[in-house]
């Protein structure tokens, strides 16, 4: 009730300016859509998480390898099945990283190790060095990464916008025959090119030219076509703009945000299916190191030497996680109106 | 509605037409004949045994000779064991695989619907945020890594259930469950996104306003129709669900088709690898066709006239 009951006098009220165009003042600088999406992504703690992590991740498979002094696939059978041991690190106890292994033996004394000598993330069954071959196995993992990213943003890309914006005849051929390459399992395809060529990087990379850009093409092709009679293509038609304009000014710049989530989730996909093939021993064979064969070989072995399947384990998880982290929070801000 | 399903089932024999006419021309390109390096073999011989697979005639002949014989189920013979066929292979492999994959995908979808109901319904509680980071990792971390968690922790440390092998109930848990991850994540995180844009309808409000209760809302009207679009990632499910149960095999020791084939890949039995590959793709094929007449025929919205997905 105090309100009511204090005196309103009229020198408690003034004027208000009435100047021109002061209500139609912007007070923040306005922002481009890429600075609002880019700020929306900042705020998404998991997002840039996941981001800071890649980054690592990157930074570490291509500089990681060269910390030691043994190469990827330099056996020495003086040194097999030493646990890791980290310098600094190893006085930590409950870490594990000592050099002792799950049974207390300190393997590093009982194989007269130099004391120079520390084994990061130990070594495995011919005394190969874990860490060089973990962090050349993440590369393997990058490399099919970027790979399946270029092969989506050129060919789905590509493919998508032509399959869309010429329509007609054009669009139904080249959709039947996307009918007929959608229809085949990417495993068929690449078990056909096992057989004829031979497990390996090849293999890989060809069974994911031919298979992994038609998730992309789909996507562009439904965005193209609904922007396509939008009423701003429509003006800068009339107004004279060849294809060509059309295409680079209008309809990828607005296709752009979809086209960005759809390669940060064709990326884990692609990881994924390069660490499975592998597993099962139909990716990348020895003795170049992948994250799949490398967990594939530490699983046989988990009892006695868990350290050879953990770290690759653990890194290819941190890796697939993140990109589904950064894939969800570049959707959220590129396309709010999905956001929960 | 007829007329769709036409056109699907016969772009779907023509799909499976092109995978069996790439497999055949790929294994004739294959250097040698399965005969080619037993010295033993008189020239002879060869030549009766040629004879008998049908190897002597030209290619184009082998090729209908190949198709007439797909067409009635029959695979050819594998290289592994004497006499054997790929059909009966795939036969025996059938009720392993087809038990872990259904165990894997009823177990899976149940659990996703409840942890994604559960979710939508505590928006932005940490029951929300749980079943999320639950979504999260189920979906990134790779089912073998999983499989090898479970299998070292609940089978070799805590020896609560069998390591590996396929010798009862029991046997079944660790298998179906590391298969179901995938499963759960994919079905929690789609069930949540619809129940959260039925939730903000205006017949959820209408319902609400004429005096029903919540929980007769929520069941009869929320997900009743969050459920539906549920029926499009059947298909996708399956088909990692397929791809799973290769390495959940091999992992656990169960004698599915999934171990046969990666067995005889690594041992170079080509009939039996063409053989499993073609009966996948059939699968694969036939299980996206079925989920999209079913989609069609389920939900009236999108009936499918033109047939233009």
């Amino acid at each position: 009730m105090s309100m009511s009951e204090r005196k309103l006098t009229p020198d408690l009220f003034r004027p208000a300016q009435l100047v021109t165009g002061k209500s139609e003042e912007i007070s923040k600088p306005s922002l481009s859509f890429w600075q609002d999406a880019f700020r929306r992504l900042k705020m998404n703690k998991a997002a840039m998480a996941g981001l800071f992590a890649i980054v690592f991740i990157i930074v570490f498979s291509l500089i990681a390898p060269s910390f030691s002094k043994y190469g990827v696939d330099d056996q020495e059978l003086m040194r097999a099945n030493l646990p890791p041991k980290i310098p600094g690190l190893e006085k930590v106890e409950f870490l594990g990283v000592n050099g002792v292994d799950i049974r207390g033996v300190n393997q590093y004394e009982m194989k007269n190790i130099p004391a120079d000598q520390k084994f990061w993330f130990g070594t495995d069954v011919l005394g190969r060095d874990q860490w060089v071959r973990v962090w050349k196995g993440t590369q393997i993992s990058l490399y099919i990464a970027f790979l399946a990213a270029t092969i989506d943003l050129i060919v789905g890309v590509a493919y998508g916008g032509i399959s869309a914006f010429y329509g007609g005849r054009v669009d139904d051929t080249m959709q039947r025959f996307v009918e007929i390459l959608y229809g085949i399992p990417n495993l068929v395809v690449i078990i056909l090119f096992i057989i004829i060529l031979d497990p390996g990087i090849l293999s890989i990379t060809l069974a994911l030219v031919i298979t992994g850009w038609i998730g992309m093409s789909r996507i562009v092709r439904a965005q193209i076509l609904s922007l396509k009679n939008r009423e701003f293509v429509l003006a800068s038609k009339t107004l004279g703009s060849t294809n060509g304009r059309l295409i680079t000014k209008h309809l990828l710049p607005n296709t752009l945000g979809a086209i960005i989530i759809t390669s940060t989730f064709t990326i884990p996909g692609a990881i994924f299916f390069e660490a499975f093939l592998s597993f099962i021993g139909l990716g990348i064979q020895p003795p170049t190191a992948s994250l799949g064969a490398l967990i594939s070989d530490g699983f046989r072995s988990l009892r006695i030497y868990p350290h050879l399947a953990i770290y690759p384990a653990a890194i290819l998880c941190v890796l697939m996680i993140s990109f589904n982290l950064l894939g969800d929070g570049l959707r959220d801000a590129l396309d709010p109106k999905m956001r929960r | 509605m007829l007329r769709y399903i036409t056109k699907r089932v016969f772009a779907m024999l023509l799909t499976l037409l092109i995978i069996a006419t790439l497999t055949f021309f790929l294994m004739k390109l294959l250097p040698g004949s399965p005969f080619n390096n037993q010295d033993k073999l008189t020239e002879t011989q060869r030549y009766a045994l040629n004879e008998k697979y049908g190897l002597n005639d030209p290619v184009p002949v082998q090729y209908i000779n190949y198709l007439g014989k797909l067409a009635q189920g029959d695979l050819g013979y594998t290289f592994q064991f004497d006499g054997r066929t790929v059909t009966s292979m795939i036969a025996n492999g059938m009720g392993p695989s087809a038990t872990v994959g259904f165990e894997a995908l009823v177990f899976g979808t149940l659990v996703g619907l409840v942890l994604g109901i559960a979710a939508a319904l505590k928006h932005n509680t940490f029951i929300d945020y749980g079943a999320m980071i639950v979504a999260v990792f189920g979906i990134a971390i790779p089912s073998f890594v999983f499989a090898g968690l479970v299998q070292y922790y609940f089978g070799v440390k805590l020896q609560w259930l069998p390591v590996a092998f396929w010798n009862g109930p029991e046997y079944h848990i660790l298998p179906a469950f590391s298969l179901s991850v995938g499963v759960i994540a994919t079905v929690a995180r789609f069930m949540r996104t619809e129940m959260l844009e039925i939730l903000g309808t205006d017949y959820i409000l209408m319902a609400r306003s004429k005096g029903i209760s919540k929980n007769a809302v929520i069941l009869k009207h929320c997900v009743r129709n969050s459920m539906i679009p549920i029926i499009t990632i059947l298909g996708p499910l399956s088909i990692g669900l397929i791809t799973g149960s290769l390495v959940i095999e091999n992992i656990f020791a169960i004698p599915g088709i999934g171990e046969q084939f990666v067995k005889s890949i690594n041992l170079n039995d080509y009939p039996v690898i063409m053989g499993t590959t073609l009966f996948y793709s059939f699968l694969i094929i036939a299980i996206i066709l079925v989920v999209d007449i079913l989609y069609g025929i389920i939900d009236p919205r999108i009936r499918v006239a033109g047939g233009k997905s």
